[in-house]
């Protein structure tokens, strides 16, 4: 994998105009977009505007190849069986509300979450608690806030129609063992959906082998254009499930009186759908193919321990998470006791043009349970190199003899 | 008291860039909430304390620290710094506008809205004339005898006596508007020769046969005196041709001006006008106020109507 030569596909990262390049450590909220998904984007509004399905003409029907192609292209990226199991959201968050929605709930039903979970893997549930009368229940981390594997299994024996957990944790970069927690969950006759916003872009995804029900992500994460995601679905589930929003494209008739839904994916994709971001998440899986998953990983990973070790001499900085670096795949979420976490970023912006995410991540209740008012969080992306991560850590050593 | 100084200073940037008006926008929420006593919670404070920080750590570490611990009572100091800078910018606004110089009235000190200090250039009574310095004294009129001197409008309320030399290139800028002004207000005008070089000595004495022999005339005189190129009001044939020209006989005048009897009253009356103190010209004393320099028109004006006494 050679840095400097993927480096000089993201815009950001070069000199232009007399603006010095980017560190660019906010990768967990959105990565930056290589030029060839800038062009895929550019290509389809300059070349096939038009929409796909409805149409007949030239344009349409290009379209409608392309979107099919990217969706094939998801499906291997994913491993998944058919290309009918992926179905186009906005986001991660829309993807967990479309499976929040499209279940039969009844009081009672159990939803099994982990006690970090992201907002958009939090809100949804606590809806249905709202609406149906469905419980939720956490399964609380180690002190490490690693996943506590036997409180979870205790936690199953109750009883559970749905375990909905981050793969991997935006808070602290902590992946669950995903294959052990679904074929737990099965056992117990409980389906599994996966929010794996911060999973997909950096390790390879094999949902056939992970046997997931539904898996959840975001394209813009993961190089694509900002609102595209992902619900991977089992297709015989997606068969069952309600759509959950629904209008032009997702039935094959009406009448004034009912309607008949055409099969997934289509009954699920509501409305005129992102084709610029469809067509550019397949650039973008293609652009992440080329590099290779494993590599990205490893070279993540690295950078992790890197930056971990070299924090600890940033005086009173204390990391969320374990200590062991290769647990927290490409995050490192940070406080000062004392120290304004807002400050802490801005001040890194200002000084050194290093933009890290300062706050509480979407995790407020982990955060609330805590006391702990935020936190810094760096996340890395296979263009990140060591030199960045050493202007990090200097960056911090000068704040904290200021702060 | 940050988000009110940076409401402030934003305020005037954002005359520039739109970014600093939306910075300006955050800021009087900011101050709104102080004020209402709710808490400031738009972080505005702490987004623009950390953007300071940021830029001055890089510069000087101690100074951020510095900047850091005593962040507040520093905000505190700009802000009354700011106020007393506002202060002394809307008089010195004010001041221009009344008196001409941003700094009152005939003061020299530095102001922008006439940097080259026009209002309150004189041309300095010379060397070869009898030296008068700025004084001690106050200039003034009192105990000066203005009999004899030409008069304008000798029934006129308001007074206007003006000092002027015809050489003097300051002088000349400042005739005319106070002259027009003389005539529309109909104040009593009275014109004070007072040559800044030895050689226009001679004007002053065919200005007071010129006057004497017949006062109607005589302003037509002063017109084209004050009008004319330098170069020529010094030049015999150019003071005929312009006496002939206003109705006089110039052999009679300049005959007159050469009289020993004209240059002992010129001289007493010369002496009368060093008594005002005066230190250049044109010095212009309108009513009560006493105006050095060629001002803006608007301020003869304003004097005329006594309210420079605000500008004190
Ligand atoms: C773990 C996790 N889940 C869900 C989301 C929500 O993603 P999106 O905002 O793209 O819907 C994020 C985004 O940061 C995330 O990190």
């Amino acid at each position: 994998m050679n840095i400097q030569k993927i480096r000089q596909d993201f815009p950001l990262l070069g000199w232009s105009n007399g603006r010095k390049p980017i560190i660019y450590f906010d990768n967990a909220c959105q990565s930056l977009r290589p030029q060839a998904v800038i062009e895929a984007v550019q290509r389809y509004y300059e070349e096939t505007p038009a929409c796909a399905g409805r149409s007949m003409h030239r344009l349409a029907s290009e379209v409608s190849r392309q979107v099919d192609e990217a969706r094939q292209q998801v499906a291997r990226f994913l491993h998944a069986g058919r290309k009918e199991e992926i179905v186009f959201t906005r986001n991660t968050t829309e993807a967990i509300n479309l499976v929040a929605n499209a279940l039969d709930w009844k009081a009672g039903d159990v939803v099994l979450l982990t006690d970090k979970e992201h907002n958009s893997n939090l809100i949804p549930w606590q809806m249905l608690a709202r609406r149906f009368g469905v419980c939720l229940k956490f399964v609380p981390s180690n002190p490490d806030n690693t996943f506590n594997l036997a409180a979870y299994q205790q936690a199953l024996q109750g009883g559970v129609r749905l375990v909905a957990m981050g793969y991997t944790s935006n808070l602290d970069g902590v992946s669950i063992p995903a294959e052990e927690v679904v074929r737990l969950a099965h056992k117990q006759g409980a389906l599994v959906l996966l929010d794996a916003a911060q999973t997909a872009p950096h390790q390879r995804l094999d949902v056939r082998r992970l046997d997931a029900d539904w898996v959840a992500f975001s394209g813009h994460k993961m190089l694509a254009p900002s609102g595209i995601g992902v619900l991977y679905g089992k297709y015989r589930l997606l068969e069952t499930m309600q759509p959950f929003l629904v209008g032009g494209d997702t039935v094959a008739s009406s009448t004034y009186e009912d309607c008949q839904f055409l099969p997934p994916p289509e009954k699920f994709e509501a409305g005129l759908q992102n084709y610029a971001g469809i067509i550019g998440l397949g650039a973008a899986i293609r652009y992440l193919q080329q590099i290779g998953l494993e590599n990205i990983e490893k070279h993540e990973t690295a950078l992790n321990q890197y930056l971990s070790e070299a924090l600890k001499s940033v005086p009173g900085l204390q990391i969320i998470g374990p200590a062991d670096a290769r647990l927290r795949s490409g995050i490192v979420s940070f406080f000062i006791p004392g120290v304004d976490h807002h400050r802490i970023a801005l001040m890194l912006d200002q000084m050194a043009g290093i933009a890290v995410r300062s706050g509480q991540h979407c995790v407020h209740s982990w955060f609330n349970s805590r006391g702990i008012p935020g936190s810094v969080r760096a996340s890395v992306y296979f263009y990140n190199t060591e030199e960045e991560a050493r202007q990090l850590v200097d960056a911090l050593i000068k704040i904290r003899k200021v702060l | 008291m940050f988000c009110v100084i940076s409401f402030i200073v934003l305020s005037i940037l954002g005359v520039f860039s739109a970014e600093n008006r939306s910075l300006a926008r955050e800021a009087l929420d900011c101050v709104l909430r102080r004020v209402t006593l709710r808490p400031c919670n738009t972080g505005f404070d702490e987004k623009m304390k950390a953007r300071i920080l940021g830029f001055v750590i890089t510069k000087t570490e101690t100074g951020a620290r510095i900047l850091n611990r005593f962040f507040e009572p520093l905000s505190w100091i700009f802000v009354l710094l700011f106020l007393g800078s506002a202060f002394f910018a809307v008089r010195g606004v004010y001041l221009f506008y009344v008196t001409g110089s941003c700094n009152g009235l005939n003061q020299s000190g530095f102001c922008v809205f006439d940097p080259t200090g026009q209002s309150n250039q004189i041309s300095n009574v010379g060397e070869s004339c009898p030296v008068v310095l700025p004084g001690e004294d106050p200039v003034s009129l009192k105990g000066v005898n203005l009999d004899g001197f030409p008069v304008l409008n000798a029934e006129g309320e308001k007074s206007i006596v003006f000092i002027g030399s015809y050489g003097c290139e300051y002088s000349r800028k400042a005739y005319p508007v106070v002259r027009q002004l003389a005539e529309k207000s109909a104040a009593r005008f009275t014109f004070l020769y007072y040559p800044v070089k030895e050689s226009s000595d001679y004007l002053a004495k065919v200005g007071y046969c010129a006057y004497r022999q017949d006062a109607e005339k005589y302003w037509s005189l002063v017109d084209t005196f004050f009008t004319a190129e330098r170069s020529q009001i010094e030049d015999e044939s150019f003071i005929r041709q312009t006496l002939s020209e206003a109705g006089y006989n110039a052999d009679t005048i300049l005959f007159c001006a050469s009289d020993p009897q004209t240059e002992w009253v010129v001289k007493k009356q010369l002496s009368e006008v060093v008594k005002t103190g005066f230190f250049g010209t044109p010095t212009v004393f309108i009513q009560n106020e006493v105006l050095i320099g060629p001002k803006p028109p608007r301020v003869y004006a304003i004097a005329l109507n006594g309210l420079l006494y605000w500008a004190r």
